[in-house]
């Protein structure tokens, strides 16, 4: 055998990761009909994981794929019976000019198709659970079972939520153009809080094994990343990128082996990862100065102020309230709010959080959230009133939505009461 | 977010519905899975036996030991369940509200908090 030597299934993984996004934009550039081609993009990466590990990885990996997903798309069409397709068979069939893909070492990716791509996935008319699920798989690369198992559904439901959404975008007529001035600035925004979601719902869930499993806090950053790349220049995307990554560098510590919660005050900081504080502060101190602060870089310099502290008590809780201030001025939400309360607590005594927490409690909806009643639990109990304190750690783990922190605000309201 | 939504019924109620509004009620009922599976929110529809038919079981000095039961207090008892995957407690709640049976009774919402991983 003359061929390269056997890879490991993880580096392989990470390669066709990368070259996901750039085989279906080559795909469609070239036929169109994006929900054919996404079909055919992903059996081209399911083929190549399971030969190339065997087999090594071929010289041109991505003209390998895009060979490979090509000729997938023209046995489908073929294979299709309806009149539709035969009339769309006309438009496909045509036979591309020359080789497939450009050689190994061209440019890999036209910057622009990428970000159409990412756009299109993150797409207005679909729900947000489709805008993940289908970013996960068309430009992350994640197969439906993969995408299924990150979120606790079984792989038919997943595949359902996939095939709706590629419908939908195939509907809307997919193309590369892309939006420009408001419309781009409005698209970007739902980008980056897709995104968001998919770092958040990693960071709430448990660990798995990442082969079936995938770390989806670490599949955003790795996007979050790639999109930085493509966008050096945008502000608000490497302040989400920093957000991640100092939000990130602090899971070590997060939890205990059992599962437990640990707040951040209790956080054994030597288990931070240093690494990741510094890419993230490196970023944010560089992206802060140039003048047009959103709301993920002020969420990443309030993350890094924490993290910088060694202890909760050199927290400089005075700049936190600041940046919390001009946050809630960016994009006031009931939420950051309520993190403020929190920092005039720090700042100004409990009494004062408190007061801000009340005119939180005018909305109904935020009154009886268990966050609102958790921060006000805390306060309470700062303020030496542990009777009302534990009343309340009782009442917002009643209402917690996630079962470690059910756990952790019931331990607390005992605590008290005992 | 996951949401199991539960309807409640006897054998009394089931059987209060004329025979003829049955194949409608199905069919009202199966058009509902099926607009709900596709939207990938859906992720199972179970209708439940009888009461009579519900068992206990326990072990007893290491051996299973098995019951009739539950001899429910209540006049009604679980008839079927639904889970969901949704985006928020609100589409929850329309999907509930969508369903053919909430003109008749109320559709039981609760929130799931946790689950066993799926093995794949």
């Amino acid at each position: 055998m003359t061929g390269p030597a056997a890879v490991g299934r993880g580096e392989v993984e990470g390669l066709l990761r990368e070259l996901a996004p750039q085989v279906l934009t080559a795909l469609v550039r070239r036929y169109g009909q994006f929900h054919l081609c996404e079909d055919a993009s992903q059996e081209a990466l399911l083929a190549a994981a399971t030969q190339w590990p065997a087999e090594g990885i071929p010289g041109n990996p991505r003209g390998w794929l895009i060979t490979v997903a090509s000729r997938r798309l023209m046995d489908q069409v073929r294979s299709e019976q309806s009149r539709r397709a035969r009339e769309e068979l006309a438009a496909v069939a045509s036979p591309p000019s020359g080789r497939f893909g450009p050689p190994a070492d061209a440019e890999p990716a036209d910057r622009d198709d990428s970000l159409a791509l990412l756009f299109g996935c993150c797409h207005p008319d679909l729900s947000s659970p489709s805008q993940i699920a289908l970013t996960l798989r068309a430009v992350g690369g994640l197969s439906t079972a993969q995408i299924a198992a990150a979120f606790g559904v079984p792989e038919a439901t997943m595949a359902q939520r996939i095939s709706r959404a590629k419908q939908t975008i195939s509907g809307t007529g997919f193309d590369f153009s892309l939006p420009s001035g408001a419309e781009r600035t409005e698209r970007l925004r739902a980008v980056l809080h897709v995104l968001y979601l998919v770092f958040n719902e990693g960071y709430a869930a448990s660990e798995g094994d990442a082969l079936t499993v995938p770390a989806l806090s670490e599949e955003a950053i790795r996007l979050t990343r790639w999109l930085h790349r493509l966008l050096p220049d945008d502000g608000e995307v490497a302040g989400l990128l920093a957000l991640m990554l100092l939000t990130d560098a602090r899971r070590p510590a997060r939890t205990l082996p059992d599962g437990s919660l640990v707040p951040l005050a209790e956080q054994d900081r030597q288990k931070w990862d240093q690494a990741k504080i510094a890419e993230g502060t490196a970023l944010i101190s560089a992206v802060l100065p140039r003048g047009e602060v959103g709301p993920y870089q002020l969420q990443a310099a309030i993350a890094a102020v924490h993290d910088e502290a060694t202890t909760m008590a050199d927290t400089d809780w005075t700049q936190i309230l600041g940046l919390y201030d001009l946050l809630e001025l960016a994009a006031p939400n009931p939420f950051t709010a309520l993190n403020r309360a929190v920092a005039v607590a720090m700042v100004r005594g409990p009494q004062a959080g408190l007061e801000v927490i009340a005119a939180l409690e005018a909305d109904k909806r935020m009154a009886r959230h268990h966050r609102l009643i958790a921060a006000r639990a805390h306060l309470r109990e700062l303020a030496g009133d542990t009777g009302t304190a534990a009343a309340d750690y009782l009442d917002a783990a009643r209402r917690a939505t996630s079962l470690p922190e059910r756990r952790y605000l019931a331990l607390q309201a005992s605590r008290l009461a005992g | 977010m996951k949401y199991l939504l539960l309807i409640y019924g006897n054998q009394e109620k089931w059987a209060s519905i004329p025979a003829a509004e049955w194949p409608e009620a199905i069919a009202r009922q199966d058009a509902f899975n099926r607009k709900y599976q596709a939207t990938g929110e859906l992720i199972g529809a179970y209708g439940l036996a009888d009461e009579v038919q519900a068992r206990l079981v326990r072990r007893e000095d290491g051996q299973p030991v098995v019951t009739d039961g539950p001899y429910l207090e209540t006049k009604e008892y679980i008839a079927s369940f639904y889970l969901l995957d949704c985006e928020s407690e609100e589409r929850a709640l329309q999907i509930a509200a969508d369903m053919p049976f909430a003109d008749v009774d109320p559709v039981e919402i609760w929130p799931i908090l946790h689950e066993a991983k799926p093995d794949l």
